[in-house]
């Protein structure tokens, strides 16, 4: 029974620790998003050149 | 061209997402049950595939800093700074679960054995990239701090993988040579499958994250237009 306790930490502690980076890195990565189309409406553009 | 990237990112969650399950069905329906340590051992169809990519992150990283050590080209660390950061990930998720197996098979939690002890240098040497790219005045220097660290946890990875050999560990040897008894079919077909299907989930977050630092760099570049424009 306890054998079991064990395997069931195991993988908790694995698809926590990648679901939480998914979630992260995709928060990172809508909040660059956001920007780049912010500056873009601003008159940049994603090829780089801002002005 | 971002429309093709995006499709074979698409595929490539597909792929993921359905080899995890595969490899899940294996794990808990199909493997047998080891007969000394019981179900625990099943840790180990996750703990070596994770082991296994570490290793791999570490040599992509290793590409992406010599490459950008030699021809500062942004891909080429854009490969570093996701291969350092997912490597970690793994890495962590590596000495999270190795101590969950070690408390019931060898008792202890943590012992200062030699591939034990050589995995937390990698994890730490990893810590130390993600710092230095974090904390470095510029991004520059940051990259190239991150580069010369990169070049030795490459150097700390063969060590790792023969720490077992040089110093008599009581580390079990799961490939190579002095590899104790070999695994029962149903485990072998799990630990293969669960081998490819974290390989595609670490492809998956090494593009991902590429893509994420490619997009901070077009970020970064559109802001300083902007400031000098103004």
């Amino acid at each position: 029974m306890k054998s079991y306790a064990f395997l069931f930490w195991g993988y908790a502690a694995v698809w926590a620790g990648l679901t939480i980076y998914l979630i992260a890195l995709g928060r990172r990565l809508s909040r660059v998003s956001r920007r780049l189309d912010a500056l873009e409406r601003r008159g940049g553009g994603r090829d780089g050149s801002a002005t | 061209m971002r429309r093709s990237s995006d499709l074979a990112m698409s595929a490539l969650t597909v792929a993921t997402a359905g080899s995890m399950a595969a490899a899940l069905w294996l794990i808990f329906l199909v493997a047998p049950e080891e007969r000394v340590m019981g179900a625990v051992q099943k840790i180990f169809y996750v703990h070596v595939p994770l082991a296994a990519i570490t290793f791999l992150s570490v040599f992509l990283l290793l590409t992406g800093a010599a490459g950008y050590l030699w021809t500062r080209r942004a891909g080429f660390d854009h490969l570093s700074i996701a291969s350092a950061e997912v490597g970690w990930l793994f890495c962590t998720l590596v000495l999270v679960t190795g101590p969950i197996w070690a408390k019931p098979a060898w008792g202890v939690w943590w012992t200062w054995e030699a591939k034990l002890t050589t995995t937390l240098v990698l994890w730490l040497l990893l810590a130390g990239i993600l710092l230095a790219r974090a904390y470095a005045s510029t991004p520059e220097q940051g990259a190239r701090i991150a580069s010369v660290l990169g070049v030795i946890a490459a150097l700390d990875v063969p060590i790792v993988y023969k720490a077992v050999d040089w110093w008599r560990g009581q580390h079990p040897i799961v490939f190579g040579p002095g590899k104790t008894d070999p695994l029962a079919p149903g485990m072998l077909a799990a630990l293969l499958v669960s081998m490819g299907a974290f390989l595609l989930l670490f492809a998956l977050l090494v593009a991902v994250r590429a893509r994420l630092a490619a997009e901070e760099d077009r970020l970064a570049a559109l802001l300083e237009a902007a400031a000098r424009s103004r």
